[in-house]
């Protein structure tokens, strides 16, 4: 799909009466924007080692038509099939709209969700101009959205069951969907969101993604965003998050499927005491290309931040790591750790992992390592020493080097279908997978 | 070769990168023994533990090794367990995101494996290692905790004493399981260690100290310098190396 064809889908999308002033309004910004930019090439730093052709030339319709009945009824089977808590309070996403098959109240706790229309400040402070230009595929989702969801949490509020986000493509035709999505925490405010993207689906489609997230001071989030579609799909997606004072984001991003998967996370420590971890798994197996691109930008004095991504790359698969840190010069006193590990499990699988400093100020705590390698031989020989099998030990700690972030995602449920889908996807897995 | 045997070292020579360790060293375990294995730092007692259970950055440039009568060091490291070896490592390795409950089991269905027998399930196992866990003093949590991080020192000893009781080894060689352990530590890794000893069992312990050898009382005690077995005594000799050091038997070696 070019540029042009694009411009005649969105004037035809934006015909319809329903559609506020603001949101035409942003949209013909962002539109402008992309129109501007374009996809993203290799020429690009940031996008050297992903290349969007297959996006790009895919013919994916970032217009779909609203799904039909019985569309809806195959995504509610298939959801019922990967669903991780049938307890939990639920938003469905088909093809990127809110659908009517929720187990959400209107209202719960002070929590509540509902169709961004108007303009609502403090989240679109986060969107505009500057973000379209850095990031033209979240111009082309804010462009495209229809269906953008609020969801703000009142000040004072501690939300301790998970919201479950569910994101299911169900098309026949290759189709680019959009969901976007809103969070505001109020202060002293805290929630637990998992974001879900699943589709078995064998028909490509593309998925664009945009998470804008607002936390108000001493306000804790945790988000968990954990990815199992079919090998065929796509995936871009940005979130960007601003933090006041004392504000705490954890992170959980686990990639297992898709063919092409790019993740671009921003986080912007914006007041004293800010915090944020990033805690990162993915799987490049056969053919598969995984890039996690982060930007944390230490802004004010005392913010912290904690990234740790691990890899595994099987035969012919590739990940792309790029983590970015910037202390600015008022952020005294700033902590940064990161840390990106990646297990090779193929001589024909690929990684380019490449942390990056600025630093722009004295008194700060930062590091970050990297590492590209194989299994540790002295635990191979403590686990072969017991007895166990070389495949065996080599599957156990293939999967314990994924486990050991995983275990960090405190909803079990998240955990639980991660760690066992991982293990399944490992070499000799039904010598060792008996043991978990 | 003598039959009645377990272990028979003959004339051992190894290297590692191009450095002698061991340089004739000659040792013979017979079942039911417990010999104890004492000497200065870097005269290799624990790179001989380490050739015994296959460690292979370790090159044996010359002499042999029979376990039970076979060629043990034609065995990978798995296979020598299997056949009943097992050795407690002096550092137990560390490995985050591996439960201990993943490793006995692998360890156990291994073991089963050679000897046609069913893969353990989840009662069976429990009930396997429940009185094992409190005679070494180790709470039922610790199943699901990945094996040996964030262990004290104690704990990590008191876990290779737990896994050699599960295993149920012909040959257990302990290298220097007593370091690092409080008194009451000391104990349970010795009530650990008695427990398996039987008239068809043997055991090497390695030690620095004559204290473990209150507690585990051993046939022999051998005196290791120079990568060679230098003077071997029974549990006196342990008393008087705790008295003297090890000085003169350096010099009475030197002298000979």
């Amino acid at each position: 799909m070019s540029t042009i064809n694009l411009q005649e889908v969105f004037d035809a999308s934006l015909d319809q009466s329903d559609i506020s002033a603001a949101s035409r309004s942003l949209r013909n910004e962002a539109m402008v924007s992309f129109h501007e930019t374009g996809f993203p090439s290799r020429k690009h730093e940031s996008w050297r080692y992903t290349d969007l052709k297959p996006i790009v030339s895919g013919g994916f319709d970032p217009s779909p038509q609203p799904i039909n009945s019985q569309q809806e009824k195959k995504a509610t089977q298939e959801i019922e099939k990967s669903i991780l808590d049938s307890k939990a309070l639920r938003l469905v996403f088909i093809n990127g709209k809110l659908s009517t098959n929720n187990t959400f109240p209107n209202e719960f706790n002070g929590l509540s969700i509902s169709k961004k229309t108007e303009s609502y400040k403090s989240i679109d402070v986060l969107q505009g101009k500057e973000l379209f230009k850095d990031y033209p595929l979240a111009a082309l989702n804010t462009a495209f959205s229809q269906h953008e969801t609020l969801i703000m949490l009142d000040e004072g509020i501690q939300i301790t069951k998970p919201l479950h986000l569910i994101h299911i493509n169900s098309g026949t035709e290759p189709t680019a969907i959009q969901p976007k999505i809103a969070i505001d925490i109020g202060t002293e405010s805290e929630l637990t969101i998992v974001q879900h993207y699943i589709g078995s689906n064998p028909e490509p489609s593309w998925t664009n993604s945009v998470t804008l997230i607002n936390q108000n001071k001493g306000s804790l989030l945790k988000l968990y965003r954990f990815q199992e579609y079919h090998h065929e799909q796509f995936h871009t997606e940005l979130l960007k998050s601003r933090l006041s004072n004392n504000a705490e984001l954890k992170l959980g991003y686990v990639d297992l499927g898709g063919k092409l998967v790019r993740n671009d996370v921003h986080i912007d420590l914006a007041e004293p005491g800010a915090a944020c971890s990033i805690d990162g798994v993915f799987l490049a197996m056969n053919g598969q290309h995984i890039d996690n691109h982060t930007l944390i930008e230490h802004s004010a004095p005392s913010t912290t931040s904690q990234e740790s991504f691990r890899g595994i790359i099987g035969e012919h698969g590739r990940g792309v790591f790029k983590g970015k840190v910037v202390v600015h010069r008022d952020a005294q006193g700033a902590d940064a750790q990161q840390s990106s590990d990646n297990l090779l499990l193929s001589e024909h699988g690929e990684i380019d992992a490449k942390p990056e400093l600025e630093i722009y100020t004295d008194d700060v705590k930062c590091s970050h390592g990297t590492t590209v390698g194989e299994l540790d031989l002295e635990q191979l020989f403590y686990l072969c020493s017991r007895g166990v099998n070389k495949t065996t030990a080599k599957g156990l700690l293939t999967f314990a080097f994924a486990n050991t972030i995983l275990q960090r995602i405190e909803v079990p449920e998240v955990r639980k279908r991660a760690a066992s889908s991982i293990a399944g996807e490992l070499p000799d897995y039904q010598n060792w997978g008996g043991l978990l | 070769m003598n039959n009645t045997n377990l272990l028979q070292v003959s004339d051992l020579h190894v290297e590692v990168e191009d450095r002698t360790i061991l340089n004739g060293l000659n040792l013979d375990v017979a079942p039911g023994e417990l010999h104890a294995i004492m000497g200065p730092n870097g005269s290799g007692k624990s790179t001989l533990a380490q050739v015994l259970a296959g460690r292979d950055k370790f090159e044996v440039t010359s002499g042999s090794i029979q376990f039970k009568g076979s060629d043990l060091l034609s065995l990978e490291p798995e296979e020598r367990a299997r056949e009943g070896l097992f050795l407690g490592f002096q550092y137990p390795v560390e490995i985050p995101g591996v439960n201990n409950a993943y490793l006995l089991k692998a360890a156990l269905n291994a073991k089963r494996a050679v000897n046609g027998e069913q893969e353990v399930d989840a009662f069976e196992f429990m009930k396997l290692i429940k009185d094992k866990m409190e005679l070494m003093q180790i709470s039922t949590d610790f199943l699901n905790r990945s094996v040996n991080e964030g262990f004290s020192g104690g704990e990590k000893k008191r876990n290779e004493i737990l896994q050699m009781l599960m295993l149920e080894p012909q040959l257990a060689v302990l290298d220097e399981t007593d370091s690092g352990l409080d008194v009451d530590a000391l104990k349970v890794v010795a009530t650990g260690i008695n427990t398996l000893r039987s008239p068809e069992r043997a055991t090497i312990l390695i030690t620095h100290y004559q204290r473990l050898l209150e507690l585990v009382v051993p046939d022999y005690v051998h005196v290791l310098y120079d990568g060679r077995v230098v003077k071997s005594g029974n549990k006196e000799l342990a008393n008087t190396l705790d008295e003297r050091g090890y000085d003169w038997v350096k010099i009475e070696t030197e002298n000979k």
